[in-house]
């Protein structure tokens, strides 16, 4: 990328990203396991973050990523790990509006909703007809 | 064949800007089903399993809006099969910082970029000021001549230029070489009087038109009372945030 009469210096230079949740898909999918990818679709309110924002549950309920923090994510993951179980999707309505006069330090005031997608390496190999 | 891990994977290392569509919810006759997916990378399906021609084209084109939105959301597409709701992940080109001019601003400058994410590149004509020992965060320093080294690059919306060099008469030709490109911001350092005369030569000599040099940030950063170069620095990213996600950049208790 650098022009006549500049030169490089030194460094790994393009800063590989190889943290990306998908990366930690990938890396169940390749060892044979079923996993959740649980993602906030919509929000209501005042929630922990933001729309796009995304946990991965596995079989065993491990977590990697955040949703929240205490916010709901056990309800998530209960729900995460039935999805793996049956293999299908859901979506999950985390109602935070209950949690405000609990002394939870997760107190919020939002509702958000969750989709809660099954991944296996069949389907994932299912990327079908690139074009 | 590939897989959606595999493809989603390439994009991240690559940087590339994409889209995956998730079908949450179908209703009607659609035999789409919840969990089928389709992933654009650059206006092209990279990978689907969606099975209908009709949802992927809707998808297609949902994702193109999505994307120049920068905003991941959930839509309802309204199909002849049915209805179905479907959530856009929306991965956009990281965003890059470009700092021309390695002196005391640029220290903080390219520390306080990083912790925000952007991939931050360095250039400078000094190979004193544009080294990995001044800079060991930077994503990339590059040494030349600074117009020229602009001028070789590609510019894209992701983009945003910070001209901060040790001189007017080094900003100025960067200035010239970046004007029209497509950064998504152009901020520029200096006093308000030699701006003036930097501008005014811009509409003489090389016929600038007036809404191109309005595009340029220059005094560069919010007005935050900046003392030290750290100040300066936050300042200019600020700045550059406001413009990255269209704030308005007022204390939010004075609303």
């Amino acid at each position: 990328m650098a022009g006549l009469g500049s030169c490089y210096e030194g460094g790994d230079g393009e800063g590989k990203k190889k943290d990306s949740i998908y990366h930690q898909v990938k890396e169940f999918l390749d060892k044979g396991e079923t996993l959740a990818v649980a993602t906030i679709v919509s929000v209501k309110g005042s929630t922990p973050r933001e729309v796009g924002a995304k946990m991965v549950v596995t079989a065993w309920g491990e977590i990697l990523g955040t949703i929240g923090g205490g916010c709901g994510e056990a309800d998530v993951k209960r729900e995460a790990i039935e999805a793996i179980r049956t293999r299908k999707p859901r979506t999950v309505r985390i109602d935070l509006l209950d949690d405000i006069s609990s002394d939870s330090p997760a107190v919020c005031g939002g509702i958000m909703n969750i989709f809660i997608d099954p991944w296996w390496p069949e389907r994932d190999q299912e990327a079908g007809s690139a074009r | 064949m590939t897989s959606f891990s595999e493809e989603l994977v390439a994009i991240s290392e690559q940087g590339a800007a994409a889209v995956l569509a998730t079908v949450v919810e179908v209703a009607g006759e659609s035999r789409v089903e919840a969990g089928a997916k389709c992933l654009v990378r650059d206006g092209k399906v990279a990978a689907e399993n969606i099975g209908d021609p009709a949802a992927v084209e809707a998808i297609l084109r949902e994702s193109a809006a999505r994307l120049s939105a920068e905003k991941s959301q959930l839509v309802s597409l309204d199909l002849p099969s049915g209805k179905l709701e479907v959530f856009f992940e929306v991965m956009p080109e990281p965003p890059k910082l470009i700092v021309v001019g390695a002196g005391h601003i640029a220290v903080p400058l390219v520390q306080i970029a990083k912790v925000l994410d952007f991939h931050v590149i360095v250039i400078d004509d000094r190979l004193l000021f544009a080294n990995r020992e001044r800079f060991p965060d930077a994503d990339e320093v590059l040494v030349g001549d600074m117009a020229r080294v602009l001028k070789e690059m590609t510019l894209t919306p992701a983009c945003y230029i910070v001209l901060i060099t040790r001189g007017h008469s080094y900003d100025e030709p960067c200035l010239r070489e970046i004007i029209h490109s497509q950064a998504k911001y152009i901020g520029m350092i200096g006093s308000r009087r030699r701006i003036k005369a930097c501008f005014q030569r811009f509409r003489d000599e090389d016929k600038v038109a007036e809404e191109v040099i309005e595009r340029v940030y220059a005094p560069i950063g919010l007005d935050i009372g900046t003392e030290t170069p750290a100040e300066i620095a936050l300042a200019i990213l600020g700045e550059v945030i406001k413009v990255r996600r269209g704030g308005k950049a007022a204390s939010l208790s004075d609303r």
